[in-house]
């Protein structure tokens, strides 16, 4: 029980620590004092003087990015993890589940509209849009008795993703004859384009949806039990479940109209939590926002020293990482069923 | 008395089958309330239908209250249903899982109180849980995380309890128990509605029965106005023989399946007990089977008398009169087999002996030596010496094998 009070604090302290050595670590070192005092004088402390050139790098290029790093990495994890216990199934995840892709759909269609151009916030809107109609065909193609069997999972979320991700190439090879290579990170996330402006488009509809998950922790226990026990328990299931998928789509939308498609990490993090949390969602959530959060800083933290001045998508990070792990998953889960 | 939920014209529809009509009946407090029938006559979809999780017609009152015009946490606080079906994919522990019975108690904004978690604690320690508090329940057998949603439901402190099968994974001690519990929890306040198929179970701890056939109620009332050989015919298709146990006083059934009439006879003569297994045995298969004579008070009395074997009796502790001897036998005469069992030989029954003299097929079962069975100073055991030459004799344990051989000797015949 003590273990467990320690793992928010300490998750915590994680994430501080990762995005203060993500904003020191890059192609031009910034040594760990000079970075706190930047951090500080950015949030009004009162500090030294600090090196101009330092200064702008970290607080116009770092920044931004290891901040975004972190949101999307909350908003995937948090995502995952309510979707598992909504659909019962350890294996859910925006990603695979197509919720993202429906969301890149949305946000490329914004792009190859034009409206992109006229409002910045068409791409957000465009991203939910996508990925409401993406949580739609999933939960209303494959839902049984309030679960969703991990092979029906599986095979609706790759039908779902593919046909998102056919919609996405299709209307980028449409418009860009030109500059398609700006536009390639929506098949494959990365962070490298995050900016103060881009990231303002993700916080407000990942605060919105994580906000709204983080208050159905106990109602996805309950739902967690089965659909039957839960209506038994007092839960309007219909309505409490199309909320949860509104603030799941809302939350994956926001993540993904600024970094693309990552996967995985709603895969990752919250089952490895659930191991050493157990399975209650009221902890299990904001532990999975702060996980999610240290995970996807790190990942992209690796993506951009591993290879020099060269950089690697954080999307093929995560996805080295996830695709071994859900393998295990997957080969334990059949195991389990054959046991 | 105020019926604490009470059921008027209840119908369901699944697809195109309509699974129950007309269903009327009221639950008061104090009560636990057997629901019985076989599969598929509707039990589930009552039990459904009374927490407005299965859409019915007519109407259903919790208390004062029609269910119609209240939401999901408002009829949760009033009636709590425990599913047959226990897995849970994600390793709550099973004090995690008690303590969500709550949840209807709680708004999304509360916090847990002190009465929550006292009622938890109460609960564990009520359905003897305690020891399973801190276990996982994807980790537990079938039986205890039944046990544990059992203690869910009671932590949820409706006014009417209604549990589907609530035993079907329990071992003996646990049915009785899980009985115990819930009599205790539902004192004279609340009231209990359960679904079951053990009808002994039923009997015995219900204080009413409501039989459900083809999702319409059949019979309703005391267990033993129910549990009657004709309703449990109508409703279960098959043969039923209702007696009282003579060992715990209770009502006992005894199912057969239906089928021709059998043709083969087989008499048998016993007495004191002595001939119970072989009435058992023949009951269970398919013979017509003749016994005698017997007398009142005499246990292959009561076990010839539950299948329905036809029986010549005579009055207790007296000598067989000359009817009852002329009748069995003609009995033994007809028969296509006759059977004497391990009986003690008297002076006021040895004329049993002579009555199968003329039998025409004899088995003579010997688990005892005939010499310490007769108290008649050597006549009744000449008589039984007469009578084992001209018969097989056997052990007790030996019949089965030996009469399943014989019929497929006289059937080659």
């Amino acid at each position: 029980m003590k273990a467990r009070a320690g793992v928010l604090p300490g998750l915590g302290l994680a994430l501080g620590a990762a995005m203060v050595a993500a904003t020191a670590i890059g192609s031009v070192e910034v040594p760990v004092s000079a970075t706190l005092a930047i951090l500080g004088k950015c949030l009004g402390f009162p500090t030294g003087p600090v090196d101009q050139k330092w200064e702008a790098i970290v607080v116009l290029i770092r920044l931004p990015r290891v901040l975004g790093a972190a949101l999307i990495g909350a908003a995937l994890a948090t995502a995952g993890a309510v979707l598992q216990s909504l659909l019962r199934n350890p294996m859910a995840d925006p990603g695979l589940l197509g919720v993202s892709s429906g969301a890149g759909f949305g946000a490329v269609l914004s792009i190859g509209l034009g409206l992109a151009s006229q409002s910045l916030w068409f791409t957000p809107l465009f991203a939910v849009a996508g990925a409401l109609t993406a949580s739609a065909v999933i939960v209303g193609l494959s839902l049984r008795k309030g679960q969703m069997p991990v092979f029906t999972l599986i095979l609706a979320g790759l039908a779902v993703s593919t046909f998102f991700g056919a919609g996405t190439s299709l209307v980028l090879s449409l418009v860009s004859h030109d500059n398609v290579a700006q536009f390639l990170f929506w098949a494959m996330g990365t962070l490298a384009n995050t900016r103060w402006d881009t990231l303002g488009l993700a916080a407000a509809p990942v605060a919105l949806g994580m906000t709204g998950l983080l208050l159905f922790g106990r109602d996805l226990n309950v739902l967690a039990l089965g659909e039957a026990q839960a209506r038994s328990l007092g839960v309007d299931v219909p309505g409490t479940r199309l909320t949860l998928m509104v603030l799941v789509s809302v939350t994956t939308a926001g993540a993904v109209c600024t970094s693309g498609p990552v996967g995985f990490v709603g895969l990752m993090v919250p089952p490895m939590l659930r191991l050493v949390l157990g399975p209650d969602n009221r902890m299990l959530l904001p532990a999975s926002a702060l996980g999610g959060a240290v995970f996807l800083v790190v990942c992209d933290l690796i993506s951009r020293v591993v290879s020099g001045p060269l950089e690697v998508n954080v999307g093929i990070v995560t996805s080295l990482l996830g695709a071994p792990y859900f393998l295990f998953l997957l080969v334990r889960a059949s195991r389990e069923k054959a046991a | 008395m105020k019926a604490l939920l009470s059921a008027r014209n209840l119908g369901c529809t699944l697809g195109r089958k309509s699974v129950l009509t007309g269903i009327d009946f009221s639950v008061h407090p104090g009560e636990v309330v057997g629901l019985i029938g076989p599969n598929g006559s509707g039990k589930s979809t009552l039990l459904g239908c009374l927490n407005a999780t299965k859409e019915s017609t007519g109407t259903v009152t919790l208390g004062e209250r029609p269910l119609a015009g209240l939401s999901p946490r408002q009829v949760a606080l009033l009636v709590a249903l425990m599913h047959q079906e226990t897995a849970v994919p994600f390793p709550f522990t099973a004090r995690e899982v008690v303590a969500l019975g709550r949840h209807p108690h709680r708004g999304r904004w509360s916090p847990e109180t002190a009465e929550d978690r006292r009622q938890v604690e109460a609960t564990l320690t009520l359905t003897q849980t305690l020891g399973l508090a801190g276990q996982s329940v994807t980790r537990m057998s079938g039986g205890e995380r039944q046990r544990v949603l059992f203690a869910q439901a009671l932590a949820q402190n409706p006014s009417v309890l209604l549990l589907d099968e609530p035993t079907s994974n329990l071992d003996l001690s646990f049915q009785e128990s899980i009985f115990g519990t819930l009599k205790q929890w539902v004192g004279r306040e609340k009231a209990a509605l359960v679904a079951i198929h053990d009808l002994r179970l039923a009997a015995r701890h219900c204080h009413r029965l409501i039989l459900l056939s083809q999702g319409r109620i059949l019979a309703e009332g005391r267990p033993e106005d129910v549990l009657t050989p004709d309703h449990l015919s109508a409703a279960y298709g098959v043969d039923v023989r209702v007696y009282q146990n003579p060992v715990t006083g209770l009502v006992d059934y005894q199912f057969r399946q239906r089928g021709d009439e059998p043709t083969v006879h087989v008499h048998v003569v016993g007495g004191g007990g002595s001939a119970a297994d072989v009435l058992r045995l023949l009951g269970e298969g398919r013979y017509r089977v003749t016994a005698g004579v017997l007398a009142p008070g005499d246990t292959d009395l009561q076990v010839a008398s539950v299948y329905g074997m036809p029986v010549v009796t005579c009055p207790p502790f007296s000598a067989i009169p000359p009817a009852a001897f002329e009748a069995n036998r003609e009995l033994a005469d007809r028969a296509d087999l006759t059977i004497v069992s391990n009986l003690a030989i008297g002076p006021l029954n040895q004329s049993n002996l002579e009555s199968v003299l003329g039998a025409r097929n004899l088995v003579v079962i010997e688990d005892d030596p005939p010499e310490v069975r007769d108290f008649t100073g050597g006549e009744g055991l000449a008589l039984y010496r007469r009578l084992a030459a001209r018969a097989t004799v056997l052990k007790g344990a030996q019949l089965a094998g030996w009469l399943e051989e014989w019929r497929g000797l006289s059937a080659d015949r």
